[in-house]
């Protein structure tokens, strides 16, 4: 029960902005890597060198590369996990942006992230160690960034944060869900800033589940083409600088978009399969643009899921079909994932950064790979080139996860007053 | 399993632990040997045994404790639907599972690894079988905030109640201890050492504590509205008045830091937030759990936050439940209600470096304010301000 006679927090519904975004992925090191990479239609999905893979189904993914020799950044990061790095990185970079080089003390901030696999990769070689008989050799440290929870850790820890510091871990929609968590303690006034996104590293155990699954295909992903075969594994992490409007323009801040609204749901029907007829991930984004108080027919734009698999890009459609009707085929469409992997609980992280972009540039992603478009999924997927939309004004971002866990995000482009 | 047997636990004069299986030869010499455990403990009567075969240890031990929750609710038949969201939280996630995959890929190469047991390691799977198994179709969250997760969990699970986007959640906490990770926590010199009668009992707050003892299990807890359960005519067991979180920066990616001015100053602001004092808190909820350094945060956030006024009486029950599963936030609910407690098993010398002298049993009456608070190693720290059944009753 809570106490509803008196307010829970000041500034119920404060207007929430995007003021700095970094990212890391197969792209590179970097926004403007990400950003080259998402226009060039091209994908970064290829084989990859983080542990062998002879014996797997599959042989290809996108891999973060080496980073950039002597970084100021990562220094003192090598005993990091990859995760951690991913997610230092990308936090800095979001932060410099947004105009805070060196530190957030003293100021009311929170870290809120996703995690799926986190420092899984360390892990599995401790457990290599371990399971090679000689236990009392087997390097403890490797276990120091295993928790889910490690790369929000990493971030709040280096930027001396004070704040709540959070991870979900619900699968491939713990991003999505973890700015919807920030948008949330920004709006009701419990902090001023937040670090929202996510950071993840390729890992053996998951490469094999998801071929164990059979639920990757193995050329890099094809989202929404008639013979598409699944989806391509990718890694890395995205953050996003949320902040209250009054406290970015009392500092001189410019948004770069804004956060309007954000909606969840869930399945509640199989642990892997997404719900055939798209109902609840449906729901998830009819409450994200109730919450943004906008119609879904000022939608100008969606970043889907579009894994790449038969089951999640159907049911996703129908999900479109339901919010959008009609225009669920004329909507423009970028499917990120293309382009980067799935990077499972950081995937809704840089998805929006994509969103965000797309926003604040008016043109929409080209979507990589060829094929005809599914009949019966005949989203308007943007191929070849970015797609000037001059005006656009609503994106929409949506995640659908195992456990049938559905985020949906949506931003406004910035249009100062 | 169930309440009145956490209620007993708490009662009693000795923590209810089993050994811990060692024939894998994970654990070293001299490091802990047992935990609080679920084997032997039948489901049955919450988990169909087919519905059983295809979950992981956490999902069946939360599914149970959800239907249990909802079954003492009332709300048997009524607790699905988009209204109602699932907040869940754990430490370590599916270890079971996660072991299986790593052992089978190791042994028999990638291509072995079972579907189920990849499906069923995500930490998220409980919090899936829940909504299943319930019909839950509402938000669905599973944060992963090591021990301050719980109550995060609780504190996440009432904003979204207070913004709408829920009318009732099933808030809580699960995590299973299977050999391979009881063995990790002696390695990292978390757990409590056996004595040389061989007998390993966690001491918060005491002078000679060394290390907690690990739980596995799972708690749900039904949030809603006051008014809808007032419409029911049900008797609710406590009220949340406040959450607060913060981070202690200073703290190493695994132990605990020494940022006690700041999070005892983040406390004192909650507190203050509410519209009350420290000095109004009638009893404190503490998750010290035995550990060195965790022990010593949990008190000094609270000698900070009360600026040195004395302290009211402070519980511990993890010295009878443990630590990790859940436990902690069941009794924790529990303690804000009253009853006959226990004395805190294993505390016979006060740390003077601490000041604290934990509850020694009796009985104790409902609590008008209670403060539940837990510092999570890593740095994470999390606090509920709750009031019992009787003193909101009105």
């Amino acid at each position: 029960m809570f106490r509803e006679t008196e307010p829970r927090m000041p500034g119920a519904r404060r207007r929430v902005v995007v003021t700095g975004l970094g990212a890391v992925t197969a792209a590179g090191w970097g926004v403007a890597a990400l950003r080259r990479a998402v226009e060039s239609g091209q994908t970064a999905i290829g084989p990859f060198t983080r542990f062998p893979h002879d014996r797997q189904r599959t042989h290809v993914a996108g891999e973060v590369p080496a980073a950039p020799a002597g970084h100021p950044w990562l220094v003192r990061t090598q005993r990091y996990s990859h995760a951690d790095r991913f997610a230092l990185f990308a936090a800095l970079e979001a932060v410099t942006e947004a105009g805070w080089p060196d530190s957030l003390a003293g100021i009311s901030a929170g870290v809120f992230f996703g995690s799926s696999t986190s420092g899984l990769f360390e892990s599995e070689q401790f457990y290599e160690q371990l399971a090679e008989g000689a236990p009392d050799r087997a390097d403890r440290s490797l276990l120091a960034s295993h928790q889910l929870s490690a790369p929000a850790e990493t971030v709040a820890r280096r930027l001396g944060i004070s704040g709540p510091v959070e991870t979900i871990s619900s699968a491939c929609a713990s991003a999505g869900l973890a700015i919807e968590q920030a948008m949330q303690s920004v709006r009701s006034g419990e902090i001023d800033v937040a670090l929202a996104g996510g950071a993840d590293g390729l890992a053996l155990t998951t490469y094999a589940g998801f071929n164990a699954l059979r639920a990757m295909d193995e050329r890099p992903c094809r989202p929404f083409r008639a013979d598409r075969a699944g989806m391509s594994l990718g890694e890395g992490g995205a953050v996003l600088v949320l902040e209250s409007l009054d406290h970015a323009i009392a500092r001189g801040a410019i948004p770069l978009a804004e956060l309007l609204g954000a909606g969840s749901s869930c399945d509640a029907t199989h642990m892997t399969a997404p719900h055939e007829a798209g109902t609840w991930a449906a729901a998830a984004m009819r409450a994200a643009i109730a919450d943004a108080r906008i119609t879904a027919g000022e939608v100008g734009y969606i970043n889907a899921h579009a894994t790449g698999t038969p089951l999640n890009d159907a049911a996703e459609f129908a999900a479109f079909r339901t919010v959008f009707g009609d225009r669920a085929s004329t909507i423009p469409v970028e499917a990120t994932k293309s382009v980067l992997g799935h990077l499972l609980g950081a995937a809704g992280a840089v998805e929006a950064v994509s969103t965000v972009l797309c926003l604040m540039h008016e043109a929409v992603h080209p979507t990589a790979g060829d094929g005809e478009m599914d009949p019966s999924a005949r989203v308007a997927l943007v191929t070849g080139a970015p797609r000037a939309t001059p005006g656009l004004r609503y994106g929409i971002s949506s995640s659908l996860g195992f456990g049938g866990a559905n985020a949906a995000v949506l931003f406004g482009r910035w249009v100062a007053p | 399993m169930g309440v009145d047997a956490l209620a007993e636990t708490l009662r009693g004069s000795a923590m209810k632990t089993l050994t811990v299986d060692e024939s894998q030869g994970y654990h070293v010499p001299g490091a802990s040997r047992r935990a609080v455990l679920s084997r032997g403990v039948d489901l049955s009567a919450w988990v169909s045994p087919a519905a059983a075969r295809r979950m992981s240890p956490p999902s069946r031990l939360a599914v149970a404790a959800a239907q249990m929750a909802i079954m003492q609710a009332g709300l048997v038949g009524l607790a699905g639907g988009p209204s109602t969201a699932i907040v869940m939280s754990s430490s370590f996630g599916p270890v079971t599972s996660t072991e299986q995959l790593l052992d089978s890929a190791r042994r028999d190469g990638p291509m072995s690894v079972s579907p189920f047991a990849f499906a069923e390691s995500v930490a998220n799977a409980a919090a899936g079988q829940v909504a299943i198994a319930t019909r839950a179709q509402g938000p669905n969250l599973t944060i992963v905030q090591r021990e301050a997760g719980a109550i995060t969990a609780v504190g996440r699970a009432v904003a979204l109640i207070a913004s709408g986007r829920a009318d009732r959640v099933l808030a809580g906490s699960v995590d299973e201890m299977p050999p391979l990770l009881h063995a990790l926590l002696g390695r990292f010199d978390a757990l409590a050492r056996p004595d040389a009668d061989g007998v390993e009992v966690a001491r918060p707050f005491d002078a000679g504590r060394d290390g907690f003892v690990a739980a596995e299990g799972a708690v749900v807890l039904v949030l809603e509205k006051l008014e809808a359960a007032r419409a029911r005519g049900v008797r609710w067991l406590a009220r949340v008045n406040r959450f607060g979180s913060a981070f202690d920066a200073t703290a190493p990616r695994i132990g605990w830091g020494t940022g006690h001015g700041p999070l005892g100053r983040a406390l004192a602001r909650t507190i203050e937030a509410a519209g009350r004092q420290p000095s109004e808190v009638t009893r404190i909820v503490s998750g010290a759990s035995g550990a060195v350094d965790g022990d010593r945060i949990e008190a000094e956030v609270l000698t900070e936050a009360w600026a040195g006024a004395p302290l009211p009486p402070i519980l511990a029950p993890k010295a009878h439940v443990g630590q990790y599963g859940g436990g902690f936030l069941a009794a924790a609910m529990l303690s804000v209600a009253g009853g006959v407690f226990g004395p805190t098993l294993g505390f016979a010398r006060e740390d003077p470096e601490l000041g604290i002298r934990p509850f020694s049993g009796g009985s104790l009456a409902p609590s008008p304010l209670s403060l539940i608070t837990t510092m999570g190693s890593g740095g994470s720290a999390s606090w509920l301000l709750m009031e019992s059944w009787e003193s909101g009753a009105a």
